[in-house]
């Protein structure tokens, strides 16, 4: 469980300005599940999981994923997004335990 | 990762039995969890009507395209995305998406918001379905409305556990 929230952020080679660009993202979570005693009733606690996702470029919020523990384990996000300009879209993935993991990928021209 | 995929098929498999044997008992009575605004344990039935209450949801198969395999082996990782025809501009775009899958004990799966920066409305992510049943995805508009489609998944071995 060492590898929690490593963040692999995924742009395509080649973009140029004013491309709507498809991102592919994923993060090394567990994203617990319920668990259920042997009497089958949940057990009570403050479950691990990813539940808010949020995408920024150019300072401004591209797209924002407020998930639950019905998305997997090590979970992928796809969106889209209009490059415009070069700089950086950053990935910021929020956990019930106030974890936040980062990711970040530059917007080059070229 | 790879090594341990299949005990940990094994594992999922025997959790998913041991759930769904308990789920009828403990379905009927909704109980809220850790800091979920999204998705509580409900019935699907619920979950619309909590988010959604009564207003009127239009049939979006010419506009919303859900991409789900019909098939899904492993229902701990299955991949969905949902493509919206949308021209993305500040008047007309393409506000929230919600994936839905009707079988989970957690309906909803994540909801997506989106801004016209976004360009094209096109997500994807992958989720966890418990059984075989119904996955939606619910789509709302700038401008208030609502657009459903929804497509059955067959799943041959559930991912949500307990």
């Amino acid at each position: 469980m060492s590898d929690i929230g490593k963040v692999r952020v995924r742009l395509p080679s080649s973009i140029k300005p004013g491309d709507v660009v498809r991102v592919r993202s994923l993060v090394i979570h567990p994203m617990e599940r319920i668990e259920r005693d042997s009497k089958g009733k949940i057990i009570d606690k403050k479950y691990l999981y990813i539940n808010r996702v949020v995408a920024t470029y150019l300072g401004k919020t591209v797209a924002v994923f407020d998930t639950t523990q019905s998305v997997s384990e090590n979970p992928t996000f796809v969106f889209s997004f209009r490059a415009t300009d070069p700089g950086t879209l950053t990935i910021t993935f929020h956990d019930t335990h106030g974890g936040k993991y980062e990711g970040t990928a530059d917007v080059k021209f070229g | 990762m790879r090594d341990h995929s299949i005990s940990r098929r094994r594992a999922l498999a025997a959790l998913g039995a041991i759930g769904l044997g308990a789920s009828g008992l403990t379905l009927s009575a909704p109980r809220p969890t850790h800091a979920q605004t999204v998705g509580q344990h409900e019935t699907v039935d619920e979950a619309l009507k909590r988010i959604f209450g009564a207003r009127p949801m239009k049939d979006g198969s010419g506009v919303v395209k859900l991409d789900i395999p019909l098939i899904a082996e492993n229902g701990a990782v299955v991949p969905v995305s949902v493509d919206v025809t949308s021209p993305m501009t500040p008047a007309n775009y393409v506000k929230t998406i919600y994936v839905v899958a009707d079988k989970n004990r957690i309906p909803i799966a994540f909801r997506t918001t989106l801004g016209p920066e976004a360009g094209q409305a096109a997500i994807g992510a992958t989720i966890r379905l418990g059984e075989t049943g119904d996955v939606r995805a619910i789509v709302e508009q700038s401008d208030g409305t609502l657009l459903a489609v929804k497509r059955e998944v067959k799943v041959t071995v559930g991912g949500c556990g307990g």
